[in-house]
C-alpha cells in the first residue's frame, strides 16, 4: 500500500525526472572520456609504429634490401621489440624476413594502415592477437609491413567501457533506491497527516497529527495544522456554547409568550387584559429580535466584510461622543464619567463599530462600577500605538475570569440578574479582532481597567 | 399637505406584509398604490407623482436598488424608504448611496414605518426656511442654537439641542429611537441598552421640568413625540 503510494507520489515522479536528467549527463561525460581515451591510445600506437617504420625505411635507403633484412632480423631477435611484428617480402610476396610466417591473406599488399588477426596465437594466449600495421612498397617492389599487437589496447578500451557502463548502472540503481527511500519518508509523513484528517472527518476534532520530534519542516507543518485544529475545536466549542445559550435565551421569552397567549386563547376576552397581554408580547418579541440581530451583527463583524468601510477616525472624538451620551446614564447612578488623555489619537477603523464597542464598555463600567464612583475613558498614544482605556472603581473581576468574559453570552454568576443579554463583550471582542486590536484587562485596584490596544497609527 | 402629496407607492412582494403596510398607511390617511414586482414599480413610479415610495430590496424580478436607480435616472424625485431583510448597516448604507433617502430593517413595527414615511413626506414638502421654530411656548433658535420656554432660556449641550431640534422639526409625529440615533448621532445600529431613553429623559427634564405642560411624550414601544397640548 505504502509502496504503491510511494511510486505514484509526485515526489517520486520528480525524483525520476531528476535521476533521468542526471543519468543522461553522466552517460554523456563518461562516453566522452571513453572515446577520447581510446582515440588517444590509438594515436600513440600509430605514432610508435610510424617511428619504427621510419627507422626501417632509413636502413633500407642507406644499405638497401640486405641492410634492411639484417635490421629486421636483429629487431625480431631483440626482446624489447617483442610486441612488434615485421614482415619483409619481395614483389611476389615471398617472405624475405620477419616474425610472420607468410604474407597474411587478408592484407592487400598495396599500402597504408591495416588491421588484421594474426594466423597463430600469441605465446601464452589462446586467441589470435589483433594486429595493427603499416604497409608500404619500396621502389624495387619489396614490401615492408611493420605493426604492433593492439589486443591489449583493445582490451583496455573494453575495460574502460565496462567500468563506465557499470558506474552508470550503479548510479541509476543508487539514485532509484535513494529516491524511493526519500519519497517513502515524505509519503509516510503526508500519509500520517492524511490519516489524521480522515480520522477527524470520521470521528471528531480530538485527533492530532503525531510529531516525530525531528524539528524539521514536517514537524512544523504538523504543529501548525495541530494549532489550527486547536483553534477550530475552540471555535466549535464556542459555537456549541453559543447555540446552547441562544436556545436558552430565546426559549425563555418564547415560552413566556406562548404561555401568555395560550392562557388568553382559552380564557375570556377582556379588552383591558388583552391590551396589556399584546403589549407585553410585543416587548418580549422585540427582546428576542434584539438578541437575534446582535448575534447576526457579531457574526457579520467576524466575517471581516466591514473592513472595506475603514477610514481614519479620532478615538478621542468617538470617546467624547460616547461619554456625552452615557453621561445621561451615569448621572442617575451618581457616577462621574469623564474623558482623559490626548486630544487626538487616530486609528483606521469603522466609527460605528468603535462607538458601539466603547459604548458597551462604558455601559458595563457604569453598571458594574460603584454607585457614586468614577469611570474614566482615556485615549492616548503609548509607544506609538493608539490605546483607549475604560476604568471603573467598582468591585472588578477576579483575574481568573478575565478570559471567559469575552465569550458570547458569558455572564458572571452575580450579574445574572442585571439586565443585558451577555453579548456586549462578545461584540467588543469581535470589533477588536476586526481592527487587529488587543484587549488587555488590568486590576484598577479597586475596579477593572480595560484597555484596547490598536495595532498602529492611522495611515 | 395636499391630497396629491399624501399618495404613497408601496413596493413589496410578500402579499401579507404588503396588505399590512397598505392597511396601516391607509388608516393614517394616505392613498396607497401597491406594486408587487420591480417592473410594476417602474411603471407606476413613472406614471404618478408620489409623496414617498417604500421599496423592498428583494423583489422577484429586479432588485429594489436597481428599480430605485432606474426611477432616479428617469427623473422621479420622490423620497424612497428602503425596506430590507438583509440587515446590517453595510447593506443599508449601500441602499442610501444608491439614492435611497432612508431605510428600515425587517422586521419593523408599523408605527416605525409610519414615523419614517411621515418624516420623509414632510421633507419633500418643507419649503419654509425659518430660523426660529416654535411649538407651544417652546422656541428654538437655529442660528444661535438656543432654546427657551416662555422666554426663559434652557441650558442644553450641543447634542441635546440637536435632539430637541429633530423632535421639533417632526412636531406631532412619532420619532423612533432608531431615527434619533440615525439623525442625531449618525449611528447606524441599535445599541442593546436603553441609553437613548435615558438621554431623552435628561433632555426632557431640562425642557419640561417645572413647566405648565409637557412637550415631549413617550410613545410606548417605539419612541417619542413632541407636541403642544391641543
Amino acid at each position: 500500500m505504502l509502496l504503491v503510494k510511494t511510486l505514484t507520489s509526485s515526489t517520486f515522479k520528480l525524483a525520476l525526472i531528476a535521476i533521468g536528467t542526471f543519468g543522461v549527463i553522466v552517460s554523456a561525460i563518461f562516453s566522452y572520456v571513453y572515446l577520447s581515451t581510446s582515440a588517444y591510445m590509438r594515436v600513440q600506437a600509430d605514432r610508435a609504429i610510424m617511428t619504427e617504420y621510419a627507422s626501417l625505411q632509413d636502413a633500407y635507403e642507406r644499405s638497401g634490401r640486405d641492410g634492411l633484412t639484417a635490421l629486421v632480423r636483429q629487431r625480431v631477435a631483440d626482446r624489447s621489440f617483442a610486441d612488434n611484428v615485421y614482415l619483409l617480402a619481395d614483389s611476389s610476396l615471398a617472405v624475405l624476413g620477419g616474425n610472420i610466417a607468410a604474407w597474411p591473406s587478408q592484407v592487400t599488399p598495396s599500402g597504408g594502415w591495416i588491421e588484421f588477426r594474426s594466423t597463430e596465437p600469441s605465446p601464452g594466449a589462446t586467441d589470435r592477437p589483433l594486429l595493427r600495421a603499416m604497409v608500404q612498397t619500396f621502389p624495387n617492389g619489396d614490401r615492408l609491413l611493420v605493426g604492433r599487437d593492439v589486443s591489449e589496447l583493445d582490451s583496455f578500451a573494453d575495460q574502460i567501457e565496462t567500468a563506465v557502463i557499470s558506474v552508470v548502472v550503479l548510479i541509476f540503481v543508487l539514485a532509484a533506491v535513494a529516491s524511493v527511500l526519500v519519497t517513502r519518508r515524505t509519503v509516510g509523513r503526508i500519509e500520517s497527516i492524511n490519516a489524521t484528517s480522515r480520522a477527524i472527518m470520521l470521528s471528531g476534532l480530538d485527533k492530532r497529527i503525531p510529531l516525530r520530534g525531528t524539528n524539521d519542516e514536517w514537524d512544523r507543518v504538523a504543529e501548525n495544522l495541530n494549532l489550527m485544529l486547536d483553534r477550530i475545536e475552540t471555535l466549535m466549542g464556542e459555537v456549541k456554547q453559543v447555540s446552547d445559550n441562544v436556545a436558552h435565551d430565546l426559549r425563555t421569552p418564547l415560552t413566556r409568550m406562548r404561555g401568555r397567549l395560550e392562557k388568553a386563547y382559552h380564557g375570556n376576552r377582556i379588552a383591558e387584559n388583552d391590551q396589556s397581554l399584546i403589549g407585553d408580547t410585543i416587548a418580549d418579541l422585540d427582546a428576542v429580535l434584539r438578541i437575534f440581530s446582535s448575534i447576526t451583527r457579531i457574526a457579520q463583524i467576524e466575517t471581516q466584510a466591514r473592513k472595506v468601510g475603514f477610514r481614519t477616525v479620532n478615538l478621542v472624538e468617538i470617546a467624547g461622543e460616547v461619554v456625552e451620551l452615557y453621561d445621561a446614564a451615569a448621572e442617575p447612578a451618581g457616577t462621574s464619567l469623564t474623558v482623559a488623555g490626548d486630544s487626538e489619537v487616530l486609528v483606521t477603523g469603522d466609527r460605528d463599530l468603535i462607538f458601539d464597542a466603547i459604548a458597551n464598555l462604558v455601559d458595563n463600567a457604569i453598571k458594574h462600577g460603584r454607585t457614586g464612583g468614577r469611570v474614566v475613558v482615556a485615549s492616548e498614544t503609548v509607544d506609538g500605538r493608539p490605546v483607549i482605556s475604560i476604568a471603573d472603581d467598582g468591585p472588578g473581576i477576579p483575574p481568573d475570569e478575565y478570559e471567559h468574559v469575552f465569550k458570547r453570552f458569558y455572564r458572571l454568576e452575580h450579574s445574572r440578574y442585571t439586565p443585558g443579554n451577555g453579548l456586549g463583550l462578545s461584540l467588543v471582542a469581535a470589533v477588536a479582532r476586526l481592527h487587529g486590536a488587543r484587549i488587555e484587562m488590568l486590576d484598577n485596584s479597586p475596579g477593572l481597567k480595560l484597555r484596547l490596544w490598536f495595532s498602529g497609527p492611522a495611515g | 399637505m395636499t391630497g396629491g402629496h399624501r399618495r404613497i407607492l408601496v413596493v413589496e412582494d410578500d402579499p401579507e406584509t404588503a396588505g399590512q403596510i397598505v392597511e396601516s398607511l391607509t388608516t393614517s390617511g394616505y392613498r396607497v398604490d401597491l406594486a408587487a414586482t420591480g417592473n410594476e414599480a417602474l411603471s407606476r413610479g413613472l406614471a404618478s407623482d408620489y409623496a414617498v415610495i417604500t421599496m423592498d430590496r428583494m423583489l422577484p424580478d429586479i432588485d429594489g436598488i436597481t428599480v430605485m436607480r432606474q426611477l432616479r435616472d428617469d427623473g422621479v424625485a420622490a423620497p424612497v424608504l428602503i425596506i430590507s431583510a438583509l440587515g446590517e448597516v453595510d447593506d443599508r448604507v449601500r441602499g442610501l448611496r444608491a439614492g435611497g433617502d432612508d431605510y428600515l430593517v425587517k422586521p419593523f413595527s408599523f408605527v416605525e414605518l409610519l414615523a419614517r414615511v411621515e418624516a420623509l413626506g414632510r421633507r419633500s414638502d418643507t419649503v419654509a426656511k425659518e430660523t426660529i421654530l416654535r411649538v407651544g411656548d417652546l422656541a428654538i433658535d437655529l442660528v444661535s442654537r438656543t432654546a427657551s420656554r416662555r422666554g426663559k432660556d434652557i441650558f442644553l449641550f450641543p447634542r441635546e439641542f440637536q435632539l430637541l431640534e429633530y423632535l421639533v422639526r417632526n412636531e406631532g409625529s412619532v420619532v423612533s429611537r432608531a431615527m434619533l440615533l440615525q439623525h442625531v448621532w449618525d449611528l447606524h445600529f441599535d445599541p442593546s441598552t436603553n441609553i437613548i431613553d435615558v438621554y431623552v429623559g435628561r433632555v426632557r427634564r431640562k425642557v419640561d421640568g417645572q413647566q405648565a405642560y409637557p412637550l415631549i411624550h413617550t410613545v410606548r414601544g417605539i419612541g417619542y413625540c413632541l407636541r403642544a397640548p391641543r
